[in-house]
């Protein structure tokens, strides 16, 4: 009678055992999530590979760049082989070995119909309404010291300029020419950093033009515009010209004889 | 009427012993759950921030070059010869009692940078510094031109 009264009383302690248990396993779980990371070796060839892939974006980036400025169709093949080449010295020892697949023939992406036509890894279509240039590569890493072998990515760079409109308001004693431009890169990101020098020049049948610009996001083209004013224009212009060379120096122009009179 | 007092006196024993019991119990079962903590405070205790060792240095050390290089800072620094610029966005990138030294070089190994030194923390911290790390990445050109130039980034902990 008299145990059986007294194991009430042990109830305190059992119940701060359990709960000295959960509190136990629960941090144990916690403790190994939050230092699983710790286990995982930080092997030295992620670095080297995740390196050699950004430099190899940013070398499609600089070949098309120079391409736009050049014209030379060799550019990117050419920069690829001396990258190849580097590479291995970059990284003695590591047995590093880049292979590179430049695109060729039509390939359709980022909606522009007709698709695109590559050759020796560029695309080029300027002096349309929308204009592009664009560069695509595959790229191959094997690193022998660490029987790392078959590390592909595809890597592309892309440029889009579309005059949207280009409108001739006429006033009292105040002519002047709004052009409307959008401009995209790869991923179809919007470029909202681009400045007045961007797009120099701007012409207007052919004659280049001093210009103001501004950007906002515009609800009638559904996307962030660039308009362009070009103030004192007595004359209805027969076409508008415009050339942008973005921040990574890569070159688009674009040209329309769509020029609408308000 | 003594026995009625001599029970009374008994019941109130026990309860007064019973009510010992619960606070001995209280003490035993606060004992149990502070030596858990305990136990859990010494030996589940989270590595400390400050304390890097080698490899995760190396891990830092790449993924600033890369964020900055993300950012298309890096080609312009190395390019144009921002070394002050570079420095800034190291020391002000890389985390607390984490010091650098970087140096530029072109393909042939020249140092690029030279004599401009690219270094924060004194010779002191990095003869001093039990973990060293050594991060090498590499620029290919800036805007139209293909012109390589290694960044060897040396890492130690203050």
């Amino acid at each position: 009678m008299r145990l059986a009264k007294e194991r009430k009383g042990q109830f305190i302690i059992i119940a701060a055992m359990l709960l000295s248990i959960m509190i136990v396993s629960v941090s144990t779980v916690i403790y190994g999530t939050v230092t699983y990371y710790r286990q995982e070796r930080w092997e030295e060839y992620v670095t080297i590979v995740d390196s050699i892939k950004t430099a190899s974006c940013n070398l499609l980036q600089i070949g098309l760049a120079n391409y736009t400025q050049t014209l030379n169709p060799n550019v990117s093949r050419d920069y690829f082989n001396r990258w190849i080449r580097d590479v291995r010295n970059a990284y003695p020892g590591y047995g590093v070995d880049v292979n590179y697949d430049l695109a060729s023939g039509i390939r359709s992406a980022y909606g522009i119909v007709p698709p695109m036509n590559y050759s020796l890894g560029l695309a080029r279509k300027w002096n349309l309404q929308t204009s592009y240039v664009a560069s695509n590569a595959t790229v191959n890493i094997n690193i022998a010291s660490v029987g790392l072998t078959g590390y592909n990515f595809s890597s592309n760079v892309f440029l889009k300029m579309s005059i949207r409109g280009v409108e001739w308001h006429i006033g009292t004693g105040n002519w002047y020419v709004l052009m409307y431009v959008s401009v995209e890169r790869e991923g179809l990101d919007p470029i909202i950093s681009l400045q007045a020098s961007n797009f120099a020049p701007v012409k207007l049948g052919g004659v280049p033009q001093n210009f103001t610009m501004k950007r906002y996001y515009s609800s009638t083209y559904k996307c962030f515009i660039y308009e362009i004013k070009v103030t004192s224009i007595v004359s209805l212009p027969s076409s508008a010209n415009i050339t942008l060379v973005d921040n990574r120096g890569i070159r688009t122009i674009s040209y329309t004889e769509n020029v609408q009179q308000l | 009427m003594e026995d009625l007092i001599a029970k009374s006196i008994r019941a109130k024993n026990r309860r007064s012993v019973k009510g010992q019991m619960r606070v001995v119990e209280s003490i035993m079962a606060i004992l149990i759950v502070i030596s858990a903590v305990t136990f859990l405070y010494y030996f589940a205790s989270a590595p400390s921030s400050q304390a890097r060792d080698a490899s995760e240095l190396e891990k830092i050390g790449h993924n600033i070059l890369h964020d900055i290089d993300e950012q298309g800072l890096l080609a312009r620094y190395v390019y144009r010869s921002e070394w002050g610029n570079m420095t800034s966005a190291l020391a002000v990138s890389l985390p607390i009692n984490v010091y650098f030294s970087l140096s530029v070089y072109d393909m042939n190994n020249n140092p690029v940078n030279y004599p401009f030194l690219m270094q924060y923390g004194d010779e002191q911290v990095f003869s001093s510094s039990a973990a060293v790390a050594s991060v090498t990445y590499i620029v290919p050109g800036y805007q139209t031109n293909y012109n390589p130039r290694i960044l060897v980034l040396k890492l130690v902990n203050g």
